[in-house]
């Protein structure tokens, strides 16, 4: 840059345009596979029989209640009811009592059936009001539609609702459901975390697996004290949990 | 409601070209009152046009040697690609920072820009003396890669495929074409991401085209940041521009528009006036720091000193104090009209660098000529009249089909 | 006064030397292999105001003649008929006059602002319009620090009208058309390094007659069209107040930041984006 002949300042502009569209065109694959990982290791967690939200199944047209319940308005009029796949996902499979039969009322909060598992119980409560028009005869027999299909055949009653629209107001739908099972599990962990220690110190190792992980359909092995707890908290109508000290005083 | 407007039709079995065809017919009222002043305008600016390519530029502009630039390039351009900002800056809200509170009037606002971008690089090929040659950059005859208008250039022409792709989502629902709605549905965080980056480039790029200008712009409007200012103002230029506009689609198109749309409008406003009282913010204090570092202050006490004052105080710190006010004060009305004093303020903020303050001591002052006016008008206008046209006819501010939901 | 042998022979070998000096582009003298920039030296102190310079340019480049003298207004500029004028000052020391055209920078703004290269800068130095590439945007004439690209606003093809440095005639080895005939060889062709080191020569041979000042040495850069001058450059109307450095230089940052953007801001906003998405568990399934 001598003043005395030719310099061009801008000699290199038309090389670094060309390695930003090459930069450009290598990024989208590049990306592409960088998210696809993330499918693989969740498969392998649901292979690996972990507990997490990418297993549930939440349909989108169900509301859903705090306790665990959903009820889905046919165009028929007539709504089923059942449990939702998270409950499922940690008790198991169980049998199933129902406790009502067809053409007996029933109200939002009154106990709909009982499932148990050896002999530990737990009571399930109505997500709404109405007359019960059928019932599902066929989980006596085979239980085990109840955690393949919880929303589809596994429904536990069909209600003829006295009230839908005040009873469900306030329950969740769709992406909210979502969002609230995810919140469900974690409080599931803190659960855990808070009654554990309660009731057997060395327990606590069961419920957790390296990495802090969930295992599938815990429940079951976990003390009857933890049952009576979880009632409690994750079934009961009007119970609201808010943090674990809360829980300790129960 | 929506019954006024059919549902998107599934056309198998229809020919396309018949479908087209039909929706060519206009709807709705032909006497309304914009179409009374805008198509007289339309029709001069028309015959105003051939007569600038019968005989040249300076028959019917007021341009100068010493002032190549005036209205066509300060404001058409300029300015309304200022005031399109909204665009990427919505875009950036929804898709990467996913507040899902603003994606009713993402179409709306990507359509808008998409219009401006195609009608004021339009608008350039009037200004242009020879646009026969305006494949030359594009073709490599020759690749001006010195030259920040090149780089202008390109990512205009970059940016425009961008948004048609963001956009095309609405005309593959309007033709019913399933499976190309589906890959297009998944080009678009591709499309957003490069229409972000390319926007940030030719928003501060406008800024440094008159970056070598540097004795002929008033000091007070010259410095090195010219594209940083650009930049930023433009955040708040496009968010105003979609205040100001989704005001007036409300009321205009308000039948296609849903209950939970209508309702939703408040919190929207809301939101974006609390957007731009934070970049208007920022801006002004951006604006006082460049001045600190020029040290102009003797320059304040003259003319353009005054006129810059007006600018800043009048124009950036007014409707900025407004902005903040109305959203505490949750008033909608005054958010409109710091809006629009806003917008009023970019306007007088791009005009003073590129017209305004460029040779304002030149020995004749460039004041635009009525044609000037009318052929801006009339390219305005059309952009209007194609907005009109899409809105009436594509699922832009009403639901897409049940179809197009399913498919997300 | 009269002139002995040695000194006609003086005078001979100095004629002959400068019109060698300055002859053509093909027989020029290279420097490391480069071949250096060619540029002229105005003086304004030799001018004698005849605008022979004015009528040769416009003959050479097929433009109209310039008016006669006693037509002329005050202080004229170039125009897209007119690549050069020569205007008359009024001075502090009597009748001073001074011509005006294109610069041609060493680092022009015009050509780096030209996005389809028709303003172009020749290995030779002279800045030169390609008619060819250019689409009339008008970006040069925004971007020239001294105003020197003039535009035909009134026609429907219109070209960009400035000085040359009658570059086609450089080619076949003769000088521009105003530097060939100047009758009081106000106007010196050369390189630009011998335009420099004669000018230099001026003034410290004469340092009453000159101000001790070359403009174009370091204007913008560098021009390669030089000028002296018997009176301060303001009172010739010339700009003072220019950038002593390149204009594109002025450009070079932003130009600079684009490809760091282009890479910075889709890596970022890619991440953004999967950062900030919302877990949908129906995808999964």
């Amino acid at each position: 840059m001598d003043g005395f002949s030719y310099y061009n300042i801008f000699e290199t502009k038309g090389m670094e345009y060309l390695i930003i569209i090459t930069f450009l065109a290598l990024l989208i694959p590049f990306s592409i596979i960088l998210n696809r990982k993330v499918k693989i290791r969740r498969q392998l967690r649901k292979a690996m029989g972990i507990l997490n939200t990418g297993m549930l199944k939440i349909p989108q047209g169900v509301f859903h209640s705090r306790n665990h319940t959903w009820a889905h308005l046919l165009k028929s009029g007539v709504a089923n009811v059942g449990l939702d796949d998270l409950l499922l996902h940690i008790t198991g499979e169980v049998n199933i009592n129902c406790l009502k039969k067809p053409g007996e009322s029933i109200a939002k909060g009154e106990v709909m059936t009982e499932i148990d598992h050896e002999g530990r119980h737990l009571k399930i409560f109505s997500p709404i009001s109405g007359t019960i028009t059928g019932a599902n005869t066929g989980l006596a027999d085979n239980p085990g539609i109840l955690n393949e299909d919880p929303y589809g055949s596994g429904w536990i009653y069909k209600i003829r609702p006295s009230d839908w629209k005040a009873d469900t107001s306030s329950y969740y739908f769709a992406e909210a459901a979502t969002d609230w099972s995810k919140r469900e599990l974690e409080k599931f962990r803190d659960f855990l975390a808070a009654t554990m220690p309660k009731y057997s110190p060395e327990s606590s190792m069961i419920a957790l697996q390296d990495g802090g992980e969930l295992r599938d359909h815990l429940l079951p092995e976990l003390p009857e004290g933890v049952w009576q707890d979880f009632q409690k908290v994750f079934l009961n109508p009007g119970y609201r949990w808010d943090n674990e000290r809360e829980l300790r005083k129960v | 409601m929506s019954e006024n407007y059919p549902v998107t039709i599934d056309n198998d079995g229809k020919s396309i070209w018949k479908f087209l065809l039909s929706e060519l017919k206009p709807k709705g009222k032909i006497f309304t009152p914009f179409n009374i002043i805008s198509v007289p305008i339309v029709i001069l600016g028309l015959v105003l046009i051939v007569i600038r390519f019968w005989k040249g530029i300076g028959s019917i502009t007021n341009l100068t040697q010493d002032v190549p630039w005036g209205l066509w390039i300060g404001f058409d351009v300029v300015t309304g690609v200022a005031f399109a900002g909204g665009a990427y800056v919505l875009t950036f809200m929804v898709y990467i920072l996913n507040m899902k509170k603003y994606h009713s009037i993402v179409r709306v606002t990507v359509l808008n820009g998409f219009l401006a971008y195609v009608f004021y690089a339009g608008a350039l090929l009037l200004d242009l003396g020879r646009p026969w040659n305006v494949i030359n950059p594009i073709i490599g005859n020759n690749f001006g890669v010195n030259s920040v208008l090149f780089l202008v250039a390109w990512h205009f022409l970059l940016y425009m495929i961008a948004q048609l792709i963001e956009f095309s989502p609405a005309i593959a629902e309007w033709l019913g074409a399933k499976r190309i709605h589906k890959i297009l549905s998944g080009m678009t965080i591709a499309a957003v991401i490069f229409g972000i980056t390319l926007s940030t480039l030719h928003q501060s790029g406008l800024g440094a085209l008159y970056l070598m200008a540097k004795e002929k712009i008033h000091p007070l409007w010259y410095s090195e940041f010219i594209p940083i200012m650009f930049f930023v103002s433009s955040i708040f230029a496009g968010l105003s521009m979609v205040i100001f506009e989704g005001s007036v689609s409300h009321k205009v198109f308000s039948k296609q528009i849903s209950n939970e749309d209508h309702h939703a409008q408040t919190g929207i406003i809301m939101g974006l006036s609390k957007i731009c009282a934070g970049a208007m913010f920022a801006y002004f204090f951006l604006q006082v720091l460049v001045f600190i570092h020029e040290k102009h202050w003797d320059l304040l006490n003259t003319p353009m000193g005054y006129w810059y004052l007006l600018e800043m105080l009048g124009f950036v710190l007014l409707p900025m104090m407004l902005f903040y006010f109305s959203y505490r004060r949750s008033n909608i009305l005054l958010i409109r009209i710091a809006a629009i004093l806003t917008m009023l303020g970019i306007i007088l903020n791009r005009l003073n660098v590129t017209v305004i303050g460029f040779r304002w001591d030149a020995a004749v002052h460039y004041i635009p000529s009525w044609m000037e006016v009318a052929v801006t008008l009339t390219v305005i206008f059309t952009e209007i009249w194609i907005f009109r046209w899409v809105i009436n006819r594509m699922p832009v501010l009403r639901d897409a089909p049940s179809w197009a939901k399913k498919q997300e | 006064m009269s002139i002995n042998r040695r000194g006609f022979f003086k005078v001979l070998g100095i004629t002959g030397a400068a019109m060698a000096i300055g002859r053509d582009l093909k027989a020029a003298p290279y420097r490391n292999g480069e071949i250096e920039f060619r540029g002229v030296l105005y003086d304004s102190a030799r001018c004698k105001g005849c605008r022979g310079c004015e009528y040769d340019c416009a003959d050479a480049n097929g433009l109209p003649l310039p008016e006669p003298a006693k037509d002329l207004p005050p202080i004229r500029k170039t125009s897209e008929i007119k690549r050069t004028v020569v205007n008359e000052y009024n001075t502090s020391k009597g009748k001073v006059f001074v011509k005006m055209q294109c610069m041609h920078c060493n680092e022009p703004a015009c050509v780096a602002a030209c996005l389809t290269q028709a303003m172009h800068k020749t290995k030779a130095g002279p800045v030169i319009w390609r008619g060819d590439k250019c689409m009339g945007c008008r970006y040069c004439m925004v971007s020239c620090p001294f105003d020197v690209p003039k535009f035909e606003y009134h026609s429907p093809n219109p070209k960009i009208q400035k000085c040359d440095m009658c570059y086609n005639r450089l080619k076949t080895g003769e000088m521009p058309a105003c530097a060939a005939n100047c009758p009081n060889e106000a106007l010196f062709y050369g390189t630009r390094r011998q335009l420099i080191s004669e000018a230099r020569k001026r003034i410290v041979e004469n340092p009453k007659l000159y101000v001790d000042y070359l403009y174009g040495e370091r204007e913008a850069g560098g021009t390669c069209w030089l000028y002296l001058s018997p009176v301060s450059f303001k009172e010739l109307g010339m700009k003072t107040n220019l950038h002593k450095a390149s204009y594109p230089a002025l450009t070079k940052g932003f130009l600079y930041s684009v490809p760091t953007i282009f890479v910075l801001f889709p890596a970022l906003l890619a991440g953004i984006h999967q950062a900030t998405r919302s877990d949908n568990t129906n995808k999964e399934d």
